[in-house]
């Protein structure tokens, strides 16, 4: 934990209190994870992916409830699993991936919903995935993150070629179908950890809207990557501090994924502009 | 030139030797029956009409379809390179060519950098077809043609001992396809080749063997026998009038003042590399 104390030095000259500066370094070691998967998702067109496997919560959910084991665990272990099945099926059937997703993630949603309506006790927690709440992240969330941003700087060295080249490439430029599975597992792994972090409805947005901007803005893939994470970490902690001030006062989750929209939503007018005054200069120049 | 075209062809072991090869969709049969061999370090031609099963023959031996029979290759695990008939990726998607062409070479990610000896041979490899500037442009602004070299050039990069290419003449104009071709002329005694057409004119002019396909092998032999004989009428339904087109023709010598102007010298002799401007082309 002693690496970690910079980080906290440094959010401490922001924030007072103990909660801002843990929700603060569990942005931004979330924002690196998100937006390096989310350039991933936007690039292969799975938009909706990290829906159908954040919904996917409300099953993991029940079946801990069920089995009496830590729900916090199985929901992890129940959406990379779900995540690993719609590879499979996309691999092996001939419907296209938005009708698997679909099937798959209403299935999740079903069978979650039908055994939470049995169990009220179970209420309580799914409010808290639905929205998130990264003010109550504790010590051991933040070294699971940590986990989870080694996992994904290892996964992004390894696989984020391959996976680029299928955006491109002909189908025998890829034999073997195996970083397709370990994209889905790890995809829906930082999609269950973000959940607890923006809630079920928000988490999408939370990994596409910087990779989005980074598209939008970059002429080069190395480009894109890095737009994205810089949208990511400006969007996370503008959002936790505009959330914090007490005029304004609002649920961080929410203000995060506002924020990179709006920061998207500027990245769009920007090249407009951009290009209708290069339009302009072209037809001076040509007149002169 | 072409007695030895063909002893050069009989003399080596043949790259492919298909045999009762079969691909069949649900109750569809679409390729029935195809024996037939594919010399080794020559390039052949698959012609046929549509719908006669020659893409689904090209991923039969690329092995991405189900096949009944056997195709047998030699070496017997040969390095396929393939350039696909269609290109369609994400035109948007900001990908520089050096970076795709990086993609799957480069041991770094590319978020992090491509080093700087996959660059320079990234780079040869571009030159090699022409492409050299096009290293820092966006991959989905390129033409049809260009994209087309890119991934040529990224195929041959892996040393093919086998070049498939489909429909290469598909969406690309006369220059296009006539570069390419010297290009492929270049390199054809290294590797196999083989590229998918329906154009006769292609088969006429560059092939060293072709394979008429209709579902079926209807025949395979050295153009000029294939030529010869009447099967090409067969298959595709038309009469053949006039020879083997030359440079002699004076619409071909201003389609090359045409073709230097655009690409500088090009690499082969006049009078091998006819351009593509036969009699022969099928009425449409």
């Amino acid at each position: 934990m002693e690496l970690i104390e910079p980080f906290y030095r440094i959010f401490g000259l922001l924030y007072e209190l103990e909660f801002m500066k843990k929700a603060a370094f569990a942005l931004l070691l979330l924002s690196f994870s998100a937006s390096g998967t989310g350039v991933l998702v936007v690039s292969r067109r799975m938009a909706f992916f990290p829906d159908a496997a954040s919904h996917t919560i409300f099953g993991g959910l029940a079946l801990g409830l069920i089995l009496g084991w830590n729900p916090d665990i199985v929901v992890l272990f129940f959406g990379v699993l779900i995540g690993l099945l719609i590879i499979y099926v996309m691999q092996h059937s001939t419907l296209a991936s938005d009708t698997v997703i679909g099937l798959i993630f209403s299935g999740g949603v079903a069978f979650g919903l039908a055994l939470v309506s049995h169990y009220p006790e179970a209420q309580g927690k799914i409010n808290r995935y639905f929205l998130g709440d990264i003010l109550t992240v504790n010590e051991m969330e933040i070294r699971l993150l940590i986990v989870l941003a080694f996992v994904s700087l290892f996964f992004f060295a390894f696989f984020y070629n391959r996976l680029m080249l299928t955006c491109v490439a002909p189908a025998n430029y890829l034999k073997s179908p195996m970083p397709e599975y370990f994209f889905g597992g790890f995809l829906a792994f930082v999609v269950v950890i973000a959940v607890q972090v923006v809630g079920v409805l928000l988490v999408t947005a939370l990994l596409i809207a910087p990779a989005a901007a980074g598209r939008i803005l970059a002429s080069s893939g190395k480009g894109m990557f890095w737009i994205a994470l810089l949208v990511s970490i400006v969007s996370g902690q503008a959002g936790l501090y505009v959330a914090s001030i007490p005029a304004v006062n609002t649920t961080p989750g929410a203000t995060v994924v506002f924020i990179s929209i709006v920061i998207f939503g500027a990245a769009v007018l920007g090249k407009r502009i951009v290009s209708l005054f290069r339009k302009k200069e072209l037809i001076v120049n040509q007149n002169a | 030139m072409s007695e030895n075209k063909r002893t050069a062809a009989e003399g080596e072991a043949p790259a492919v030797v298909l045999k009762d090869v079969g691909v069949s969709r649900g109750r569809y049969d679409i390729l029935h029956e195809i024996s037939c061999e594919i010399p080794s370090r020559r390039q052949t031609v698959i012609i046929g009409p549509n719908g006669a099963g020659k893409s689904t023959l090209v991923y039969a031996l690329l092995g991405e379809v189900e096949v009944s029979g056997s195709v047998r290759f030699n070496p017997a695990k040969p390095v396929i390179g393939y350039v696909p008939q269609r290109l369609d990726f994400d035109h948007n998607l900001p990908l520089t060519v050096s970076e795709f062409m990086a993609l799957g070479r480069s041991p770094w990610p590319l978020w992090l950098r491509i080093p700087k000896k996959v660059k320079k041979l990234n780079r040869e490899y571009l030159e090699m077809v022409k492409a050299g500037t096009l290293m820092d442009r966006p991959l989905g602004s390129l033409s049809g043609g260009e994209t087309q070299r890119v991934f040529l050039a990224r195929a041959l990069r892996e040393k093919p001992d086998i070049l498939i290419l489909d429909e290469p003449a598909s969406g690309v104009d006369v220059y296009g396809e006539r570069l390419l071709n010297e290009i492929l002329e270049t390199f054809k005694r290294e590797m196999t080749v083989i590229m998918v057409s329906h154009d006769l004119d292609t088969a006429r002019c560059y092939a060293d063997w072709i394979v008429c396909l209709n579902r079926t092998v209807v025949a395979s032999g050295p153009p000029e026998e294939i030529f010869k004989r009447d099967v090409i009428g067969r298959l595709f339904g038309l009469r053949l009038e006039g020879g083997v087109p030359t440079a002699a023709d004076p619409s071909a010598a201003a389609a090359d003042e045409a073709f230097e102007d655009r690409y500088g010298e090009s690499p082969g002799s006049e009078d091998e590399f006819p351009v593509k401007r036969g009699s022969a082309r099928p009425a449409l």
